[in-house]
């Protein structure tokens, strides 16, 4: 307790911050003037009616899922290999075929993928 | 005024209208001097063979090229004017689009380059009103030549060549809102620089000069197509 | 709430004012708005040699929601007038407007079908500039001259009263077309 005595300045500085960014707001509403009008409410294009856009924000193709679905998966495989690159030399022949079966198993996966066709963008 | 007027150099011309004055107050009211400007309309009388230059290589290839012509010669174009050094051909709305991708393809012509549509406005040219004017760009060869299309009052139509000159797309549809002419074909013959509901074609000979008279101290200056008039 | 508008007037509220004025005036954030050549001259004021930023004005925003002042500042056809107006409502008050030069102040030399003559006529304006167009000098004169229009803006009920004053005096001074005698 006595060590995390040093960091209370910075808690009452971000308390302050805090609250006058929240004062600044609050205080925005009770002052401000209400003054709408349509054209405040509707979308900024360059002063033309904006384009209606569809309802429900339009349909996107299942592809961009796919895409980042794969890319976060062998990211996360990564990851995993950092740690066992640098201390590779400690953990010796039992990291290895640890890794080995990791990567092994990730590779069926990958060929699944290849043959099914994700990788395919069009 | 002479039916011809022939000067130094200059092709025969022939008079169609001619102007006297500047808009605004004519007779006695008039003190700007303009009263007096007499501005003549020509115009231009067909040139005869040869042209002179490589207009006559682009007649001769035009003529070559086009199917409906190799039988009459003669009559292949309404008129074609050589003056100043350019070359204007006068062709009939139904052939120019053979014209302009016969201009376009030919290896001897090879028009690459069209540098738009423009309108002309003959208010007393009965039956040929208005007018499209074409210019074309030759790289290939570095020519240019013109080709001018006529068109009623009536009957406002000429064919769109946005089919072998794409570019011409805004072009047409600036000619179209400023005099009127409908070019048949185009993709979206809209209203390009006026509001789009903006009622008459704001560049032709009879469309009024639409402005406002100004306040000053004092004192009200009329619209300038009105004034100096002491009425 | 708009507690602005309801502030009782007093001393304090003069004080409040003042800073206020003080603080609107030395930000005041353009939109771009330059439409034809009296935004080369409105470019030029905002480079190096006719200095904006001295002002804080350097930033001109390009979302109008984000600007204060509104500098039309060229000529506004019958095409573009739709959109002047969008961008005019769709600025945060406090906004003003600035007619620089005479297309937009008054027509211009364009008194045809195609230009609006004068851009009040859709969208009200705290300060007209004439030029054709304006030096920069002419526009940092402008400005400062509406700096001091903004820096006297009162607030809450002395708002009310000046807008009454204003009012008043608009609708007993003479029109234009009666200032006579003026040339002599």
């Amino acid at each position: 307790m006595g060590q995390g005595a040093i960091y209370l300045p910075i808690l009452f500085l971000g308390l302050l911050a805090f609250g006058f960014a929240a004062f600044s707001v609050v205080a925005a509403t009770f002052t401000g003037p209400k003054r709408y009008n349509r054209a405040k409410v509707e979308a900024y294009e360059c002063g033309i009616q904006p384009t209606p856009q569809p309802e429900g924000g339009g349909r996107f193709p299942v592809k961009y899922y796919l895409t980042a679905m794969l890319f976060i998966i062998f990211d996360i495989e990564i990851v995993f290999l950092y740690p066992w690159a640098v201390t590779c030399d400690k953990l010796g022949v039992f990291g290895l075929a640890e890794m080995v079966l990791f990567i092994v198993t990730v590779l069926a996966a990958y060929a699944f993928v290849w043959r099914r066709g994700g990788l395919e963008w069009d | 005024m002479n039916d011809d007027v022939v000067k130094a150099g200059l092709p025969l011309l022939q008079v169609t209208t001619v102007r006297e004055g500047m808009f605004g107050a004519s007779g006695s009211g008039d003190t700007s001097g303009f009263g007096g400007l007499v501005s003549v309309v020509p115009v231009p009388v067909a040139s005869a063979q040869p042209f002179g230059n490589y207009f006559d290589e682009i007649y001769a290839e035009l003529v070559a090229a086009l199917p409906l012509f190799k039988s009459s010669a003669e009559k292949a174009f309404d008129k074609i004017v050589v003056a100043h050094d350019e070359m204007t051909i006068y062709v009939h709305p139904t052939e120019l689009l053979a014209v302009a991708r016969t201009l376009r393809d030919e290896p001897g012509l090879r028009f690459e380059l069209c540098l738009g549509v423009s309108g002309v406005h003959y208010p007393n040219q009965t039956g040929a009103e208005l007018h499209a004017v074409y210019h074309f760009r030759s790289i290939t060869h570095n020519r240019r030549v013109r080709l001018e299309v006529v068109a009623a009052d009536s009957h406002p139509h000429i064919p769109s060549i946005v089919s072998i000159y794409p570019t011409n797309d805004w072009h047409e549809r600036e000619t179209f809102d400023f005099f009127g002419i409908i070019f048949d074909g185009h993709p979206h013959l809209t209203r390009i620089q006026m509001p789009d509901d903006w009622q008459g074609h704001p560049q032709r000979k009879d469309y009024p000069l639409g402005g406002i008279p100004v306040e000053y101290k004092g004192a009200t200056v009329p619209a300038p197509d009105e004034r100096r008039s002491y009425n | 709430m708009g507690i602005e508008e309801k502030l009782p007037s007093g001393v304090l509220l003069t004080t409040v004012e003042g800073l206020a004025g003080y603080a609107r005036k030395n930000s005041l954030w353009p939109a771009t708005f330059g439409l034809a050549c009296c935004a080369i001259e409105m470019m030029a004021s905002g480079a190096g040699r006719y200095d904006l930023a001295r002002f804080g004005m350097e930033v001109f925003r390009a979302s109008p929601r984000q600007a204060d002042l509104m500098i039309v500042a060229g000529r506004v056809s019958q095409k573009m007038a739709p959109i002047v107006r969008q961008i005019y409502d769709q600025m945060a008050a406090p906004k003003w407007v600035l007619a620089m030069g005479a297309c937009s102040s008054s027509g211009g030399m364009f008194n045809n079908y195609a230009i609006i003559q004068g851009v009040d006529h859709i969208v009200p304006v705290d300060i007209y500039l004439p030029g054709c167009p304006p030096r920069p000098e002419m526009l940092i004169d402008a400005l400062l001259k509406l700096h001091d229009q903004i820096s006297e803006t009162k607030l809450g009920t002395n708002r009310k009263r000046q807008l009454e004053d204003l009012e008043n005096a608009a609708l007993i001074a003479t029109p234009t077309i009666d200032q006579v005698g003026l040339m002599r």
